[in-house]
């Protein structure tokens, strides 16, 4: 195993692989950081061209704008708080509170130096425990994912802000959303009133458009007069000692963001969350987090990254996609004629150590490509108000427009905005409610599944098969009420 | 003067315009074409889709543009087609599960047989019916025994109701009488993972993803659709008295209703002249895809036979 991976490792070094990564890593970005374009549309679209290209080119290739992508997403999120994924969530809760404070270039910063060393050591991790990994990954079915995604609400609520009851009610409604349209394990139509374009539920980009950026551009139209609505600076680059500062933090979230990748199905999301959570919880000063603390960021760009690694293991050694971007990968893969699987480690393994080996080498060259490009991205806040509000209304829009090609989804857009709006006024936290929207449909399915897994006898096969599952499911409600008592006490 | 002039100007530009308007027509297409996919990205379909659609630019001279369009099960892509104009630059590619079968355990907002007017279908996948290797069923027959012995207790999982997974297995179930706990997975992908990792005792899948598992003697399978084995020690749909046409997965082009004949003809030529294609060939024999391709008119045949029997399919299920 070692010489084949030695032997990868020479291979990878090539310069027309290492060209194209960083064409990938930069499309990749650009595309990321546009609203409405995912990196998952991107990959589809210039699949074809890795058909025609070396597999060692074509593939790094995908992963550069895989990996761009990602880091991408959370430029809007930092700049005008405007999400594209589900994942940049997190980032953009202290990201935009910077780019306010006039930090816009710090707050990028951080998030490109947390993701790529998340980034980077799940890799490292992955490289050298893919084949331990690849059994664990085995022991986690539909009962243990539900379990986890339970205890992800919990603590999601019990370190939500100041009102973990105003976030519950949030939540609550978010899982009410997700019910929206066809039923995942039954097919049954839930709260559609018949109207056909509300049977494939609600769509998530209008939803973190609406609620998280429309908000922000109607105060910062009323604003405007006064104070300069989005800050004017750019600010400094992140300076050494706030970068040792998060140095704890970026740990914690990278073995959180690594540990989650294990668990088929949890993905970047609950990976930034956790890790965001996880910080603000272990932090002397809890009451900072949400007003524009660097660490925030840090501990959800270094979790989601770091899901990464491991997402791989199950493509790489059975030959299975957990998700859409590995299925892209896997097209990649087998249009090569390379199967993923063991037969491949066995016969090719080295070729699988040289496409870990680009993972990484994509990383140290992100560095150098997204510290040359913050610059540029972080001046967008410097334009003129009155010129830079009508652009990001114009994004946000085609954004949404643009996600499914669909005309309802502005007017979800529009509703969701107003949403966010009566929210704020209110005091309540949308972000539970985003987190119970986008959980939900797992949940559900995880649950769905347990159900039919059980069979008859639901007790016997909870308590003899799965002692996992319920380990979880009994800590969980433990853990939410320490968490929440320590954070009143923080916060109070 | 001025008078007869302009009528003959006028005249002129009448008859150009009539001119251009028929050349536009006999020069289809004059413009890229967009094919819907109702199903996301990185699944068979997207991958089938990205080969095509890097082929057949040369035989068809425009280019052709996937969009995916995934969501309530594929109505939501078929429907965008559906109410799309019929002038031939707005394709659907789908299977004969979400085009034929659907309609009869879901009230849809089109007619499949009245909106859509077949162009191709440009390969189909068998199925293969697996367990692990560590199982205890080493036949089909034992299974199905077993699954008759214990009603609803053997786990087999599959990528969503009435998909390319769980229909095979309601044909199976409906031929046998055997029942299975069906257990849903959101792709084939998880299904398959689940049954590797001990979830489930049975799934389908596809040869063409099957390859490296099963030459690592991770699965056994123990039966594959059609009349033809596909492996040499494992017996066919048919040899075990399956009716011929269970288990098939066609991935079809359609055209919405009303496209003009001479615009079919078109791209029946194109994907005609793809089938000698090199490239094509060799990308999808990469994949493990076959290119068994059906024209229009034979493939609108199989459709309606595909109708009355899915309807007596989800008759039998449903009613159990």
């Amino acid at each position: 195993m070692i010489e084949q991976f030695a032997e990868g490792a020479l291979m990878a070094f090539r310069a027309d692989t290492i060209l194209m990564i960083v064409v990938g890593l930069f499309s990749g970005m650009l595309v990321g950081a546009l609203p409405g374009f995912t990196t998952l549309m991107a990959m589809a679209i210039l699949l074809p061209l890795s058909f025609f290209l070396d597999p060692l080119v074509g593939i790094p290739f995908l992963l550069g704008i895989y990996k761009g992508g990602i880091f991408g997403g959370s430029i809007p999120a930092i700049l005008v708080s405007m999400p594209g994924t589900g994942a940049a969530v997190a980032t953009s809760i202290d990201g935009y509170k910077l780019t306010q404070k006039g930090q816009s270039r710090k707050a990028l910063d951080m998030a490109l130096f947390s993701s790529v060393i998340g980034d980077t050591f799940s890799d490292i991790f992955t490289i050298l425990m893919i084949f331990p990994i690849a059994l664990l990954v085995m022991q986690f079915g539909p009962p243990e994912l539900f379990a986890v995604l339970l205890m992800s609400l919990v603590i999601i609520v019990a370190t939500s802000g100041s009102n973990p009851l105003k976030g519950l009610v949030m939540m609550l409604f978010g899982l009410w959303l997700a019910q929206i349209g066809t039923d995942p394990i039954g097919g049954v139509e839930r709260f559609t009133f018949g109207i056909f374009e509300l049977k494939s539920g609600i769509p998530l980009l209008p939803m973190l458009i609406g609620v998280f950026a429309l908000p922000e551009l109607v105060y910062a139209v009323m604003r405007s007069e006064r104070v300069g609505a989005f800050a004017k600076l750019v600010g400094e680059r992140l300076s050494k000692a706030e970068f040792k500062r998060c140095i704890p933090t970026i740990r914690r979230s990278t073995i959180i963001g690594t540990s989650i990748g294990i668990v088929p199905g949890l993905g970047q999301v609950v990976a930034a969350m956790m890790g965001y959570s996880a910080a603000k919880n272990a932090s002397s000063h809890p009451e900072t987090f949400g007003e524009g603390e660097v660490e925030g960021v840090a501990a959800a760009e270094a979790a989601n990254n770091a899901v990464n690694g491991p997402t791989l293991v199950p493509l790489l050694t059975l030959g299975i996609p957990g998700d859409n971007v590995t299925a892209i990968l896997l097209g990649a893969f087998v249009a090569q004629g390379l199967r993923p699987g063991p037969q491949l480690f066995e016969e090719q393994g080295s070729i699988v150590f040289a496409i870990l080996v680009a993972m990484v080498l994509a990383n140290l060259m992100f560095v150098v490509i997204g510290y040359l490009s913050i610059p540029l991205f972080a001046r967008i806040v410097t334009v003129k108000t009155g010129l830079l509000v009508p652009i990001v209304i114009m994004f946000a829009f085609a954004g949404a427009y643009v996600f499914r090609s669909d005309a309802t989804d502005v007017l979800m857009l529009v509703l969701f905005g107003l949403f966010g709006l009566l929210a704020r006024a209110a005091k309540f936290d949308v972000m539970p409610m985003v987190m119970g929207f986008i959980l939900g449909v797992p949940l559900e399915y995880a649950f769905g599944q347990t159900v039919a897994m059980a069979g008859s006898s639901p007790l016997a096969f909870m308590f003899t098969e799965r002692i996992g599952m319920m380990a979880v499911l009994i800590a969980t409600p433990i853990i939410g009420y320490v968490l929440w008592k320590r954070m009143r006490a923080a916060t109070s | 003067m001025i008078w007869t002039s302009l009528k003959r100007t006028v005249g002129a530009a009448v008859v150009a315009t009539v001119a251009l308007g028929s050349a536009a027509m006999a020069e289809y297409p004059e413009k890229p074409i967009t094919v819907v996919i109702p199903l996301g990205a990185g699944g068979s379909h997207d991958l089938n889709a990205r080969v095509i659609t890097s082929t057949i630019p040369t035989h068809l001279g425009q280019a052709m543009i996937v969009r995916l369009s995934p969501g309530a099960g594929g109505q939501k892509g078929t429907q965008e087609v559906a109410n799309a104009a019929p002038d031939g630059y707005t394709l659907l590619f789908s299977h004969n599960y979400i085009d034929q079968l659907q309609q009869h355990v879901e009230n849809l907002p089109y007619d499949p047989l009245a909106d859509f007017v077949p162009v191709a279908r440009v390969n189909y996948a068998p199925i293969a019916l697996m367990v692990r290797s560590d199982s205890p069923y080493q036949t089909f027959d034992e299974l199905m025994d077993a699954a008759k012995a214990n009603p609803g207790e053997i786990r087999l999982s599959h990528s969503g109701n009435w998909g390319a997974l769980f229909t095979p297995a309601a044909q199976i179930m409906k031929e046998t009488g055997a029942i299975f706990n069906m257990v849903p997975f959101q792709g084939g992908g998880p299904a398959t993972q689940a049954l590797l990792s001990g979830d489930t005792e049975v799934s389908f899948g596809f040869p063409s993803v099957l390859g490296s598992l099963l030459d690592a003697g991770e699965v056994r399978v123990l039966a594959t659709a059609g009349e033809e084995r596909i492996y040499d020690d494992v017996p066919s749909f048919t040899e075990l008295g399956l009716a011929p046409e269970s288990g098939f997965m066609h991935r079809i082009f359609l055209a919405p209703a009303g496209t003009p004949p001479e615009v079919i003809a078109k791209l029946e030529e194109a994907f005609t002249a793809l089938q000698e294609d090199r490239t094509y060939q060799r990308l999808m024999s990469r994949l493990g895809e076959n290119t068994d391709y059906i024209g229009s008119s034979a493939y609108q045949a199989m459709r309606e036979a595909q109708k009355v029997e899915y309807e007596a399919l989800v008759e039998s299920i449903t009613s159990q």
